[in-house]
């Protein structure tokens, strides 16, 4: 993607994210919502995530790649059980970098 | 209680999110700038769209061969989330002045909102919920910006290491997203579909049909199953 398309899509995401919160905050005190869209809505954010995740940790160049010769798939695990047993955005992500950093050091010894 | 101690109030009640965003911005910094995103485009991002999942996963996809059309869709429907908060958040503001509140609505990211609606009940005025979001914004553009002068200045290697935070980010942000079984068979659902889409060079349609294929899948599921 060229870097005007980049900016294209910063002005974009920013207006109708804006948008989002600005006319449910506005409509919020005067339209009641369906159950059934907020909890689709519930869904999304995690579907999205696993969306995201999933290529990034299981494929190499469009190609499946073993999980115990990969090193982000292995520095996964500690990271996970940080993300399960903290639920904190920052010490799972240092814990994230230090395992990456830590199998990247064995991997290239 | 007088406009000034709401204020101080609201400081007050910024602080843990001050604290958390400040670090998490200086990692999205650092990320953008090492990947190929000028500083200019980098600041924007931050400054203009000011929410941080949605920015990492921006970044992201920026250095794939993702489509215009998909990551904008992708992006806006990962900040969706927001219509929630905004009806939730917005039946509590029924005495605000509309004006106000199409101004704070810029800043109403996930931390600003769980901590407003803790606040909700013992009254939200102008002074409390406007010193909560600004304290938030400043404390991400100006993370956003040390993270650029050091995205500049870290070498190679370490910017290396440095981009498992996005895998990183997007499995702690996973964990707080997926609080039920369903939320995790959506996840898992959006992932398998995705990783098939990637495989067959289909990245920007197995991104968007995983997410909204996963979603609507978890929600039939938990349909199915609070009517049996």
């Amino acid at each position: 993607m060229s870097m005007q398309q980049v900016l294209f899509a910063v002005i974009l995401i920013g207006l109708g994210t804006y948008l989002f919160r600005a006319g449910s905050l506005s409509l919020g005190s005067r339209v009641k919502w369906p159950d059934s869209a907020k909890r689709w809505l519930d869904q999304v954010t995690p579907a999205i995530l696993g969306a995201l995740l999933a290529p990034l940790i299981l494929t190499n160049h469009s190609h499946l790649v073993i999980p115990w010769n990969n090193a982000g798939f292995i520095a996964l695990v500690p990271t996970g059980y940080i993300a399960w047993k903290t639920k904190h955005l920052l010490w799972t992500v240092a814990t994230g970098i230090i395992s990456y950093a830590i199998i990247l050091y064995f991997i290239h010894r | 209680m007088t406009s000034k101690s709401w204020i101080k109030k609201g400081i007050r009640d910024a602080f843990p999110i001050i604290t958390a965003y400040f670090p998490i911005a200086i990692t999205f910094g650092v990320l953008s700038a090492s990947s190929a995103i000028p500083n200019d485009i980098t600041f924007l991002i931050s400054a203009w769209i000011f929410a941080g999942g949605a920015q990492f996963i921006l970044i992201s996809l920026a250095a794939t061969g993702i489509s215009f059309e998909s990551m904008v869709v992708t992006i806006l429907l990962v900040n969706a989330r927001h219509i929630l908060y905004g009806t939730t958040l917005g039946a509590a503001l029924g005495q605000w002045r509309e004006k106000h509140k199409w101004l704070f609505a810029f800043g109403m990211t996930d931390e600003v909102y769980a901590v407003a609606s803790g606040q909700a009940k013992s009254g939200l005025p102008t002074p409390y919920l406007f010193s909560l979001m600004l304290g938030a914004y400043i404390s991400w553009v100006a993370g956003t910006l040390v993270g650029i002068w050091l995205g500049n200045i870290f070498p190679a290697s370490i910017t290396n290491i440095l981009n498992f935070a996005m895998p990183a980010l997007f499995t702690a942000l996973l964990f707080n997203a997926a609080r039920n079984r369903y939320q995790g068979i959506s996840a898992i659902i959006g992932g398998l579909i995705a990783t098939i889409g990637t495989i067959y060079h289909e990245n920007s349609l197995g991104l968007v049909a995983g997410s909204l294929l996963g979603a609507t899948i978890g929600f039939l599921l938990s349909r199915k199953n609070k009517e049996a």
